[in-house]
């Protein structure tokens, strides 16, 4: 299959293994990776944070880069949350229908990394290897936009040594929220403190999401209390060969 | 004075307050961890929860499409009951009106029950200020009173103290304005219960005037709808004359069926249970039977404004159950006090900016952006508001007046260059490149970053860009594989969108020149004006049960038990000897039954009986030791006795004043869900719901039997012969 891909631009910029990694796992399982190179950012923030004109702008770009293609996968829950359900909504509340149900139709064509795997190749074991103690945090984007929490499960329990361990009230936000965590910076540090803690106290290694800005919060919190907590994109630990986790 | 909210600073800022108060945050860790618990255990319960949410937003859909001529239908059938409709667009009005029907009566002081929209309009302050005292009834409302504090919560507005903070504030303030609190008092949520039940006994026996406000009005009955637990409602809309309901508009039900929905919605959303102890449902004034003089001032206050905007009219779909709150994990961490007014949370986020639309302070423009948008709060919604949408709606409502008024505001500024480098992949290519060389540093950690982004390093260390981007690596990898087709078009101007029009175009101030009734139909006919009516709501939920009459009678034995009932089983034979013997078990000196009970019922009865012929006065009920009735129909799921003053029930005061309550059920009575209750009984009967003793989850969010309603209540199931 041909796919399309997505890399956001934090992970462009910060995580590039994390697309890396996807690239690795998708052509493992004999695929096609092209990569527009016009992309740059889906407008979430913008989006979110009020700007509806700017984020639509940034909205109609995506449709465009990627007009042409049937399959477009992304390594963000979030940014494919804001693709599916925020683009044509924002449409709508500037009154501009067509526009709404032109953005509503890229958004069928887009896909998270997990669930392409899991719902539309149908696999489940792609071969990796990752002998470690994880943590999987359903991001708010991924579970509760997007629905997606047993595909990204099913994935990590098919990894050959990997061990998938509890931690409590698994589902609450860890408080990143994009522009929340410099507007509402204390409250944003008090719930990512929760969650570090809630993490730390499962005897995790490693922590794992679908979202790399929730993980820079987490794992910016984790790093200033000198933590050894890794923390890792899905991705990353499906493009694990030999147990490293390094793309 | 009471107090009320008079802040102006931004969320963030109240917030910090409440996040350096180790305590607070215990407190309101521990309440809201014990309510989700409770609530997703009782929701779980039910297979058509998700059928009973899509009808509850429906309905209340089809209630704001129709609000002008619901708001008629009331009034005409509250006046039919002898009643009287108020009308005020604001809150100035609406608190001349209350003052105003209070000073008729001649009293100086009344009681309350606990009632956002009172709160909204800072009631208590204008009686005040005419000399009048409010008495709030409510737990956690007499908590707040007593102890000079603001309400942090809608359902429990001292979530924020627990049981030892409780227990120091009635010791020190009870004794100042009735009776003192004992001074071996226990930090026992049951005894700071009963400490309660004291203080405000004389108070409630004596009252003249009672105020409350309604979770429901119901159009095509006139009805008024209580929902509550302590019995302080019922002691308000039972004992007192006069009683003065202040009621939003947007409570409006069409119809009286509409409660077969709302009545399990709003219970296992808002604490956690199967049905709330008490429910009253008062179709108006009927002569010795509950107040003489009844009115009901519907308020304005905004909401037409909010209903003439699509994400306003969601928002008052809102039954102010709490749940949103109780999941929310900024609640969780900031408390009520931080929103600065009495709606906090994620629905005062929401609800606050559009009922004040106009107002600009730092408070509204920051509340839409007290939230991470975890999406927590719409899945739990009863019904159905998609609260982060509204959210980032409302932020858009917050940007687009920056770009009129503010247009070098520097975050305008910043958040339009982002975009712009965006535009363009070279412009983000450089971007890009700029960031790894801070990559190539070989720095370990990111501490420090400019401000605005130091609030991010005060507590977190940023990402280290990598040495090379994706972009970069990709090039290289796939040389064959990137596909760089040029994007001729500028989106810049793409958008046609006048900034005023949203604004300015809300019609809800139509009658903003015209006092009272007119001028809040005309706002509320000029909001709708513009938008469809409504499709009926559906009814895909449960409409009947699937068990048989043993089955019925075993799972309303369970359930009541579950809250704390006693329930003896017996047949029709042995009837006389049981309710007998119920009251030799609770030592009864008297019992008090309505005027029909048959004389079979007391065949064996060897205390003091009262008819209720005279009638019984308060006094004299309050001297009772026991109330025996029947019963109007039992909801087997929820445990729910209902009462309607039918055969064999009485007055409402009977079950409500007497500490003990027997109550006896034949099989033919029980119903299985509470639909099926609500088609059997009479539309426009003034009703009481009971679902076992009087409770409260006031204190730290856990459920305690007995407050101001009967503690102690038997239920006697009569099993048709066999
Ligand atoms: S918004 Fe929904 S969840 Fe929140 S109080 Fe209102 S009805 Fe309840």
């Amino acid at each position: 299959m041909k796919v399309a891909l997505f890399i956001t631009c934090v992970n462009d910029g910060l995580f590039p293994n994390t697309p890396r990694a996807v690239v690795d796992v998708l052509e493992r399982l004999g695929h096609e990776v092209v990569f527009p190179t016009q992309q740059t950012c889906c407008g979430q923030m913008h989006l979110n944070a009020g700007y509806r004109e700017e984020g639509l702008h940034l909205a109609q770009r995506f449709r465009d880069v990627f007009n042409d293609y049937d399959v477009i996968v992304s390594p963000s829950a979030s940014c494919v949350g804001t693709v599916r359900d925020l683009y044509a909504t924002s449409a709508k509340s500037l009154g501009d229908a067509t526009l709404a149900e032109d953005l509503d139709e890229v958004g069928r064509r887009t896909y998270e990394f997990s669930e392409f795997l899991n719902d539309v190749l149908k696999v489940t074991d792609v071969g990796a290897v990752f002998p470690h103690r994880v943590a999987y945090h359903p991001t708010c984007h991924s579970l509760r936009v997007l629905g997606l929490d047993e595909a990204p499960r099913t994935l990590l329990r098919h990894v050959e040594g990997l061990d998938l361990v509890p931690f409590v009230q698994p589902d609450s936000c860890c408080g990143f929220g994009g522009m929340f965590s410099i507007k509402n910076a204390d409250t944003s540090s008090a719930m990512g403190s929760d969650k570090l803690a809630a993490v730390r106290a499962s005897g995790a290694e490693v922590l794992c999401a679908l979202d790399n800005s929730c993980l820079t919060h987490i794992g910016g919190l984790a790093s200033r209390a000198r933590s050894p907590l890794r923390l890792m994109h899905l991705a990353e630990i499906l493009a694990s060969r030999d147990g490293s986790g390094r793309v | 004075m009471s107090r009320v909210f008079d802040t102006n600073l931004p969320f963030p800022t109240l917030a910090r307050t409440a996040l350096a108060d180790a305590q607070l945050r215990a407190n309101l860790k521990h309440a809201t961890t014990t309510i989700r618990e409770k609530r997703l255990r009782v929701v779980g319960e039910l297979d058509d929860w998700e059928e009973l949410r899509s009808a509850g937003a429906a309905i209340k859909d089809f209630a704001l499409g129709h609000l002008d001529e619901l708001c008629v239908e009331f009034e005409r059938n509250v006046q039919a009951r002898g009643g009287v409709v108020h009308w005020a667009r604001d809150a100035a009005e609406a608190n001349a009106i209350v003052v105003g029907l209070v000073q008729a009566t001649g009293v100086d002081s009344v009681v309350k029950v606990k009632s956002m929209a009172t709160a909204e309009i800072e009631l208590n302050t204008a009686l005040e200020s005419h000399g009048i005292i409010a008495y709030e009834t409510d737990l956690a409302e007499l908590i707040v009173q007593l102890g000079d504090d603001l309400p942090s919560h809608i359902l429990v507005p001292a979530i924020h103290k627990n049981r030892a903070q409780i227990r120091r504030i009635f010791l020190d303030e009870m004794g100042k304005s009735g009776l003192a609190a004992p001074a071996d008092l226990s930090d026992d949520p049951a005894a700071l219960a009963g400490a309660a039940r004291a203080h405000l006994r004389q108070r409630f026996l004596s009252a003249k005037v009672a105020i409350s406000g309604a979770n429901f009005l119901v159009a095509d009955t006139g009805a008024v709808v209580v929902v509550e637990s302590e019995g302080n409602g019922r002691m308000c809309l039972t004992l007192p004359e006069t009683l003065i309901s202040v009621v939003g508009v947007e409570k409006i039900l069409p119809d009286w069926r509409s409660l077969e929905v709302f009545l399990q919605l709003l219970p296992r959303s808002a604490t956690g249970e199967r049905m709330n102890p008490y429910t009253s449902i008062f179709t108006g004034a009927t002569p010795g039977n509950g107040p003489s003089n009844f009115h009901v001032v519907l308020i304005d206050n905004g909401r037409s404004s909010a209903l003439a905007e699509e994400s306003g009219r969601d928002v008052l779909r809102c039954i102010r159950c709490s749940a949103c709150l109780n999941v929310c994990p900024v609640y969780e961490r900031t408390g009520g006090h931080s929103y600065g007014n009495p709606y906090p949370g994620p629905i005062g986020a929401v609800l606050v900016p559009q009922l004040r639309r106009g107002v600009r302070t730092q408070l509204e423009d920051s509340l839409p952006y007290a939230s991470s948008l975890c999406g927590a709060c719409y899945v739990a919604c009863p019904v159905k508001i998609d609260i982060p949408k509204i959210l980032v709606r409302l932020r858009s409502e917050v940007v687009d007046e920056k770009r009129r008024e503010h247009p070098r505001d520097p975050e305008l500024v910043a958040m339009k260059m982002v975009e712009k480098g965006f535009s363009s992949a070279r412009v983000m290519r450089r971007l890009v490149a700029a960031g790894q060389v801070l990559g190539r540093l070989r720095v370990r950690r990111l501490r420090y970053l400019p401000p605005p982004l130091s609030r991010w390093s005060a507590t977190r260390d940023a990402p280290l860009p990598p040495a090379t981007s994706f972009r970069a690596w990709f090039a290289q990898t796939h040389p064959d594989a990137n596909v760089d087709l040029p994007l001729p078009r500028d989106f810049s101007s793409s958008l046609v969108h006048d900034h005023g029009a949203i604004h300015d175009a809300t019609p809800g101030h139509v009658g903003r020149d015209v006092p009272g009734r007119d001028g809040v139909l005309s706002s509320l006919a000029s909001a709708l004006a513009a938008h469809p009516s409504p499709p009926p709501p559906p009814r895909a939920f449960r409409l009947t049960g699937s068990r048989d009459a043993r089955e019925r009678r075993q799972l309303l034995r369970e359930r009541l038990v579950d809250y704390r009932a006693n329930v003896v089983e017996c047949d029709p034979a042995s009837l006389a000897a049981t309710i007998a013997s119920l009251l030799a078990a609770h030592h009864s000196t008297s019992v008090a039954v309505p005027t029909d009970v048959p004389d079979e019922w007391l065949r064996e009865v060897s205390v003091r009986v009262h008819r209720d012929d005279g009638p019984l006065a308060t006094a004299e009920l309050d001297a009772i030791d026991s109330t025996l009735t029947g019963c109007a129909v039992a909801v087997a799921e929820t445990g729910t006795i209902v009462l309607d003053s039918g055969e064999r029930q009485g007055r409402r005061v009977l079950s409500l004043v007497p500490d003990h309550l027997i109550v006896v059920i034949d099989d033919a009575q029980i119903v299985e869900v509470v639909p099926e209750a609500v088609a059997r009984l009479t539309p426009d009967s003034s009703q009481t719901w009971i679902s076992g003793p009087s409770a409260t989850s006031d204190i730290e969010l856990e459920r305690v039997e007995g407050v101001h309603g009967p503690r102690r209540l038997d239920v006697i199931l009569v099993a048709a012969s066999r």
